[in-house]
């Protein structure tokens, strides 16, 4: 299973989705345009725990992570 | 009768439990507070978490220029850049647009500066360290 990790007011909502079910992936990649659409960042974590920032859907992701926009403070 | 009586008790213990290991870990902190909590220590490295854990701040290296900055807990004004000998060269505040709770402005900080570090820094304002030395 896949998951979306949306940080959110009560800390992250999480979408978990079968990423070999084609309605599922097609949900979640609809998901993933709406919130870069949105101004969220999307980020992984390679095997070394390293994150990465990507600008597409990426259907073999385990864990995607989405943080709202960075404004100055 | 017994069954049903030991079995209540049981569950009752066990939520117990785990609302003592919750407490335990992260004291009076809300659901929300600790769901955030949860997702930056997941998403932290072994060293990072164990520098979490110790001083409730954790260092990074940013991407692009190699400078180290401190994330301190906070919501605001606790990201620090760093000299070569720790001291604080001076603050750098960003945050996500959203109010979030603390772990994941923490964590989309790390994340920033981790990936686009000059992005983050384009749209951060600076102000002056509150401290210097051994933090």
């Amino acid at each position: 299973m896949a998951t979306h990790i949306v940080m959110d007011r009560n800390g992250d909502s999480r979408h978990t989705f079968d990423a070999k079910d084609t309605a599922a992936l097609l949900k979640a990649e609809r998901r993933f345009h709406e919130l870069m659409k949105g101004g969220y960042t999307a980020a992984v974590r390679s095997a070394t725990g390293q994150p990465t920032v990507i600008r597409n859907f990426d259907p073999k992701a385990e864990e995607t992570l989405f943080f709202p926009r960075l404004v100055g403070g | 009768m017994a069954g049903r009586f030991t079995r209540r008790l049981a569950a009752i213990g066990r939520r117990a439990h785990v609302r003592w290991k919750r407490f335990r870990k992260y004291g009076f902190l809300s659901d929300n507070e600790a769901r955030g909590q949860v997702l930056l220590r997941e998403w932290l490295s072994p060293g990072q978490l164990a520098q979490y854990d110790e001083h409730g701040y954790f260092d990074v290296t940013g991407c692009q220029s190699g400078k180290r900055y401190r994330i301190r807990e906070g919501v605001g004004m606790n990201v620090y850049e760093l000299d070569a000998f720790g001291g604080a060269l001076g603050g750098w505040c960003f945050v996500p647009k959203d109010n979030l709770v603390a772990g994941d402005v923490m964590l989309a900080q790390k994340i920033a500066l981790e990936t686009s570090e000059q992005i983050a820094l384009l749209v951060a304002r600076r102000f002056p360290a509150r401290w210097t030395r051994h933090p």
